[in-house]
């Protein structure tokens, strides 16, 4: 605890915080965020002029017409109202900034400034004084696209919604004048009155559909929008051709009535739609566009599209390896967990190869570049995986297949009741009157809720627990699923080694072996601090000297003239130690100078549930596999475990993509769970990718469900939720094709009032909505 | 007569009606409600001292306009 005149800091960091917010007065900002647990700001953060590099510029920052420059950036570490008054207030008193906008809902950030004046350095220094961190992402263009055309069907709404509230305000003096008698003038002049409402209804919000219908024409197919255009257009017109006549009814609600319902359906199919934009954007943030290069002595920061085969690179430790080639100088550990899966660190010394995608964990070296970036490993990774996303299969919803025969129907029944009427002697008015009452009956309104409503109980359930479904369009796809590929690490086990026996030679202190352990941050030895952290009640840690880790091997440290060393067999045997017998367990051996005091055997434990699911699953005729880049025993012995009988191991990423390949040409529909970047390409592949909420960034972002809990008794919610979503869209359709086969032939007969149309029209559509609501009610109980 | 009233009724409402309808198409339009939680918790920053810098931002705004005018 740090104190200060009146004030207490829990570190420099908030101090620090503190006296910049005071000094420029905008020490509101504590009063602000009143009972709010602030993060103590972190401090280790890449040397910022980057941001000034002309690549980075070219890359993220955009000129708008008054020459201000702009850009996006995400800040990280906004967690209520009062940091995003603060940052913005920051950014305004800085000479240059325009201006800085931020949306506290996704943290994005808009600021505009005037170049000449201020840097874009400069500005996110000054986020990350005040204890945020912010990093830039291309607001690409899709996401712009996506933004506008949901406050595009705002609008629309807002127009629709309003106009037919109004409208049937009206419409209910309308059909009490019906029963009861009113004069021909009155009935005018409400007429008028809900045309001049039911007009920017048809042509302003209604455009959507006659786009659609366009569009369909000009493709060769009748959809639904067609049907809802011709339908409400020749209504609207009927009814102008009444009020001008003055007698007859007009059908004015009908239309604004259409046109705003099916509306509303396809806005919460947008609304459910997935942001495809977001997903490119990560991969983007996780390539840097720059590396450092040897020419002639000295080190110039080159773009890396420009680097040439034959130059030098360099790499320091904890960066990326962004091209491929051979080490010329330096050694040193690597994670190639991006390429093989394989979580433990692989060694590599001058003359080995280094591939573009893996993480220096300690090595600084000097490479030589034996690909330019275009055909390095790296970028195939990135092009497979955009080829993936974008060529997912559709699968065609049902919505869609019904949608088109539906519309069909209907219209060539009402052109053929139009043609009887007339045909047999009435006149064309009436004819034409019953035609389109046929339309209006008909009106797709339950059938364009079925579909949206459904999905939407669907994925608010799945929200609920846990699961969430990136887009509507997917509780149908899983529920049609044929195949399910599981990985192994993370997704079927826990993914963190436990300690399963413990073997002790002598007796020993704990603390020693604790202290050692809490020096390294690999699996095993984290799964032997959580071990002991669990048997023993009273720990320290002790200060060890010299303390050095081996990798793929093991750690030693000293401790007042002691020698401590943990390991593997491996590190055992090249130390001298004596160990006996070795297991085909992972183990971890501990030795006290130079002899073998205890043996912990580890395992990836098995997650609850697997057993269960893979049961169940395969009740419901879903074939399980399980893919993993691990060694054929580990993975079956869990396959067997579990009780899956198809195993494929030792899979490299490509291999794995190559596999839901071969399934897709089978026209299976495949639903594949992973969580590393190793199962990215196949992720993307699959008909439906699933991710572990806790799975690598990448992952959770090109995936379409996310199982935030991690458990697999989430996973089998989601095929639950996917299969009862979609009885219900089923039971949608049922209903509302049953009430168009009643009422369809009455109509035909010209039994039908207009009351009788509105009525029934709504009646249908809260029939759709009040049955999705039904399951949601089962599924909340239970 | 009576005709009259109504018709007159139910211009004026409409009219009035129109005017709200409007007003919150602009609103939507210049992106008021982009940020549902901004949106909300606006009112809380609500005091003179906030309105004051709103100001000082436009002003700073124009003149950088002005000073970073730049003919081709």
């Amino acid at each position: 605890m740090i104190q200060d005149g009146e004030h207490y800091f829990c570190c420099n960091g908030c101090q620090g915080v503190f006296h910049l917010l005071s000094d420029s007065g905008l020490d509101g900002f504590y009063q602000k965020s009143a009972g709010v647990q602030l993060t103590p700001p972190t401090q280790q953060y890449e040397d910022s002029s980057n941001f000034n590099s002309p690549a980075f510029y070219d890359k993220f920052v955009t000129k708008n017409k008054d020459a201000f420059s702009e850009v996006s950036l995400i800040i990280e570490g906004i967690h209520c109202s009062a940091c995003v008054w603060l940052n913005e207030k920051a950014l305004h008193k800085m000479d240059g900034v325009v201006e800085a906008s931020i949306n506290f809902t996704n943290n994005k950030a808009h600021i505009i400034w005037v170049d000449d004046v201020v840097k874009l350095s400069e500005i996110i220094d000054m986020i990350r004084a005040i204890g945020y961190n912010a990093y830039p992402y291309d607001a690409s263009l899709q996401e712009l696209h996506a933004n506008k055309v949901r406050k595009e069907y705002y609008l629309r709404m807002a127009v629709a919604i309003f106009a037919s509230m109004n409208v049937m305000w009206i419409a209910v003096a309308q059909y009490a004048g019906y029963f009861t008698g009113i004069t021909q003038e009155m009935k005018t002049i409400l007429n008028i009155a809900e045309g001049v409402l039911a007009t920017p209804v048809l042509f302003y919000s209604g455009w959507v559909f006659f786009r659609g219908a366009y569009y369909g024409m000009r493709n060769r197919v009748v959809n639904m929008d067609l049907l809802v255009a011709t339908g409400a257009l020749l209504t609207y017109v009927y009814s102008i051709y009444i009020t001008v006549l003055e007698h007859g009814e007009a059908y004015f609600d009908s239309v604004s009535m259409i046109i705003t319902f099916v509306l509303i359906g396809k806005f919460l199919e947008v609304l459910s739609k997935k942001n495809a934009a977001d997903t490119l954007d990560v991969i983007g943030k996780h390539l840097p566009n720059e590396v450092n290069i040897v020419k002639e002595g000295q080190i110039v920061v080159c773009k890396l599209q420009d680097v040439t085969v034959g130059e030098r690179v360099l790499v320091s430790s904890g960066e990326k390896v962004l091209l491929d080639g051979v080490i010329l100088k330096g050694e040193g550990s690597f994670d190639e967990s991006s390429l093989t899966g394989e979580s433990e660190p692989i060694f590599k010394k001058i003359g080995d190869k280094v591939i573009s995608g893996t993480t220096s964990i300690d090595a600084d070296i000097e490479f030589e570049a034996t690909k330019d970036f275009e055909h390095s490993t790296l970028s195939n990774l990135v092009m497979l995986l955009e080829s993936a996303i974008n060529k997912k299969p559709k699968i065609e919803l049902l919505a869609n297949r019904l949608s088109e025969h539906f519309s069909t129907t209907i219209l060539v029944l009402a052109f053929m009741t139009f043609a009887v009427w007339w045909a047999w002697p009435h006149s064309f008015e009436t004819a034409l009157m019953v035609g389109i009452s046929v339309i209006v009956i008909a009106c797709p309104c339950a059938l364009g809720l079925a579909t949206p409503v459904a999905t939407l109980v669907g994925l608010s359930l799945g929200a609920k627990r846990g699961i969430l479904f990136k887009e509507a369009a997917q509780l149908e796809t899983m529920a049609k699923a044929d195949v399910l590929l599981l990985d192994k690490t993370g997704t079927l086990t826990e993914g963190k080694p436990t300690v399963s026996t413990e073997n002790k030679f002598q007796e020993f202190e704990y603390t020693l072996l604790y202290s050692l352990v809490k020096q390294s941050k690999h699996p095993v030895a984290k799964g032997i601090a959580k071990y002991i952290e669990k048997s023993v009640e009273t720990l320290s840690l002790y200060a060890l000297d010299s303390f050095s880790q081996i990798s793929a091997r093991g750690m030693e440290a000293n401790y007042n003239g002691v020698m401590l060393l943990g390991g593997n067999a491996k590190f055992m045997h090249e130390r001298g130690v004596e160990i006996g017998q070795s297991s085909s367990n992972t183990n971890f051996y501990y030795a006290i100078n130079g002899e073998l005091v205890a043996l912990y055997e580890l395992h990836d434990a098995i997650k609850p549930g697997a057993q269960e699911l893979v049961k169940i699953l395969r009740d419901k005729a879903i074939d399980v596999v399980m893919l993993t880049g691990d060694n054929i025993a580990s993975a079956q012995s869990i396959a067997k475990e579990v009780g899956i009988e198809k195993v494929y191991a030792e899979l490299t990423p490509e291999e794995k993509l190559a596999y839901v390949e071969s399934l897709h040409k089978d026209t299976k529909v495949v639903v594949m769970v992973g969580d590393g970047v190793n199962d990215i390409l196949a992720l993307a592949k699959a008909d439906i990718g699933i991710v572990m909420g806790s799975g690598s960034d990448i992952a959770v972002e090109i995936s379409d469900v996310v199982l935030l809990n991690d458990s697999l008794h989430s996973l089998l919610g989601a095929f639950q939720i996917a299969r009862t979503t979609f009885t219900l869209i089923k039971q949608n359709f049922a209903i509302s094709l049953v009430y168009n086969a009643i009422t369809i032939p009455l109509a035909m007969a010209g039994l039908v009032i207009p009351l009788v149309a509105a009525l029934s029209m709504s009646f249908s559509s809260l029939l759709v909505v009040g049955n999705s609501m039904r399951i949601r009610y089962k599924w909340n109980r239970s | 007569m009576d005709n009259m009233i109504v018709a007159m009724m139910l211009g004026a409402s409409l009219f009035l009606g129109a005017v709200a309808l409007i007003a919150f198409l602009w609103a939507i339009k210049t992106g008021q409600f982009d940020d549902e939680e901004k949106f909300l918790n606006a009112v809380k920053f609500d005091n003179v001292e906030d309105l004051n810098d709103a100001i000082a931002q436009e002003k700073k705004r124009e003149e950088l306009k002005k000073k970073n005018y730049k003919p081709e």
